[in-house]
């Protein structure tokens, strides 16, 4: 079998095809162009120059990722339906369909969140070859848009145990980043400055640490960073270093309680973690010790995986089809596939 | 210009209930105030008043999030935050035209202010200020 993925759901145009039967598939080709850089300098996203870039990017990319015998040897087409950004999402998705229709071939819709997951699969070979010893598992699904705790009793097959009821904890990071006047994407650059900060300096709330549920709340923690902030009479790089560390300290100590106790309640056999804050080192080493203590095996994605990527998106669609999970679009049904711009796929 | 001062969460939740019975002929409420304001928190009551059981979670890394309701002639309650936008934007740009053009949705816009070109007939304007670390200025025009 062989997977053709596209992804644009958000600043990254990107191409995947992955190759094989079974457990035994490879990552063919894998290519990505990234518009952070043209974003950077806005300090934000433009969607419209967004959907422009993809527009620009996409057949360049597909031809350079496939030579001009393009589609010949491809059984499946996937393609990111959702979550994201409208404007970014309709042209992968109208790539996808038009690719699709003219060459034939079956189409399947896969959600953004769930190949954030299978971005796991990609990365350890251990959990990819024996993946049944390690059902269920439990993912925290973290990024810019996402706060989510996830069992997943098998491929396909998730429960959703918790869920930011505001912020997701990527948009804290952006946020706080944008308190401290830091520039963007905030994530990486909070984490740098809070390695030379004191992670103690400033007392932060952990809001619903103690819930008794697996919800999550980011947005009163940003509001506490900007009042702490406001009483200082002028803030220093030191003052700036120590509330990076101190903000840093507090997301990350919430995110792994309630990923532990979860794990520990649903009696998981092993964790995963997934999205674009998998690329945060504390996290990784706060779950990676919570996880060791507790003999739990502990799976990451590597850093490449993390941001948005079209092999995650090829590997989600592998496992459906090898699984039989889900009907493709085939022939006329492929028109029916619109964008999901607000896709949820963890139900409760 | 209408104002008010609200002290808690409580009393909050009683401006947005004031504001939703006397819309008259507006259908996008276009939120303005610093972050930590209270922006977000206002359109959670806002849905709330409005008998919204999911829970509406911050837009800002999509862009806009589309939620049932059955209100007035209204049928979808559309939560907008421009914060990840360069300033000045026109709605097609941004995929919300067809949004502001149909009339049975409700808009609630954040950072309204990073639009260009609004129907300004339909829009009520809300702006939040910070008086206190739970003290609000409400200024609605």
């Amino acid at each position: 079998m062989r997977v053709l993925a596209i992804e644009s759901s958000c600043d990254e145009t990107a191409l995947a095809v992955i190759s094989g039967s079974g457990n035994a598939w490879f990552l063919e080709k894998n290519a990505v162009f990234s518009q952070i850089a043209i974003h950077q300098k806005f300090g934000g996203i433009v969607p419209e120059v967004a959907a422009r870039k993809h527009a620009e990017t996409i057949i360049p990319l597909l031809t350079e990722t496939l030579g001009e015998n393009k589609l010949a040897d491809i059984d499946y087409l996937a393609v990111t339906a959702g979550p994201g950004l409208i404007t970014s999402l309709l042209l992968g998705v109208t790539a996808a369909k038009s690719l699709a229709y003219a060459s034939q071939k079956p189409l399947l819709p896969v959600n953004h969140m769930e190949g954030h997951i299978y971005s796991n699969w990609l990365s350890n070979d251990e959990l990819k070859n024996n993946d049944k010893n390690y059902f269920p598992s439990l993912a925290l699904v973290v990024s810019g848009g996402h706060t989510e705790l996830v069992l997943m009793k098998g491929h396909g097959d998730y429960q959703l145990l918790g869920t930011t009821l505001d912020d997701a904890v990527g948009e804290a990071f952006d946020k706080v980043a944008k308190i401290l006047k830091l520039g963007y994407p905030g994530g990486p650059i909070v984490s740098k400055l809070a390695l030379d900060g004191d992670e103690n300096f400033y007392d932060l709330p952990r809001p619903m640490l103690n819930s008794g549920d697996y919800n999550f709340s980011f947005s009163g923690l940003k509001t506490a960073v900007l009042y702490t902030l406001e009483k200082e009479k002028n803030i220093t790089q030191e003052a700036v270093k120590n509330m990076c560390a101190s903000f840093q300290k507090v997301a990350v100590e919430i995110l792994v309680k309630k990923t532990i106790k979860a794990a520990c309640e649903y009696k998981v056999k092993s964790v995963l973690l997934a999205g674009g804050v998998a690329a945060n080192q504390k996290l990784k080493t706060g779950l990676q010790s919570v996880c060791d203590k507790n003999n739990l095996p502990f799976f990451f994605p590597e850093l490449k995986y993390t941001g948005d990527n079209a092999a995650m998106i090829a590997a989600a669609a592998y496992y459906k089809l090898q699984n039989h999970l889900e009907q493709t679009l085939v022939g006329k049904d492929i028109f029916n596939l619109g964008v999901k711009s607000n896709w949820q796929i963890f139900n409760k | 210009m209408q104002e008010f001062i609200s002290h808690n969460l409580a009393e909050t939740e009683n401006i947005a209930q004031e504001l939703l019975s006397s819309l008259a002929d507006k259908s996008i409420l276009a939120l303005s105030g610093n972050l930590g304001a209270g922006k977000t928190t206002f359109v959670k009551f806002l849905a709330k008043v409005l008998g919204l059981e999911e829970n509406i979670t911050s837009p800002t890394f999509v862009l806009l999030k589309a939620y049932d309701i059955d209100f007035a002639d209204f049928k979808k309650f559309v939560h907008v935050d421009c914060y990840r936008l360069d300033a000045k934007e026109d709605l097609a740009d941004i995929g919300l035209q067809d949004y502001v053009a149909d009339t049975s949705n409700l808009l609630l816009i954040e950072w309204a202010d990073k639009i260009n070109n609004l129907p300004l007939d339909k829009v009520l304007h809300i702006k939040i200020e910070i008086l206190g670390e739970t003290s609000r200025k409400f200024i609605i025009s």
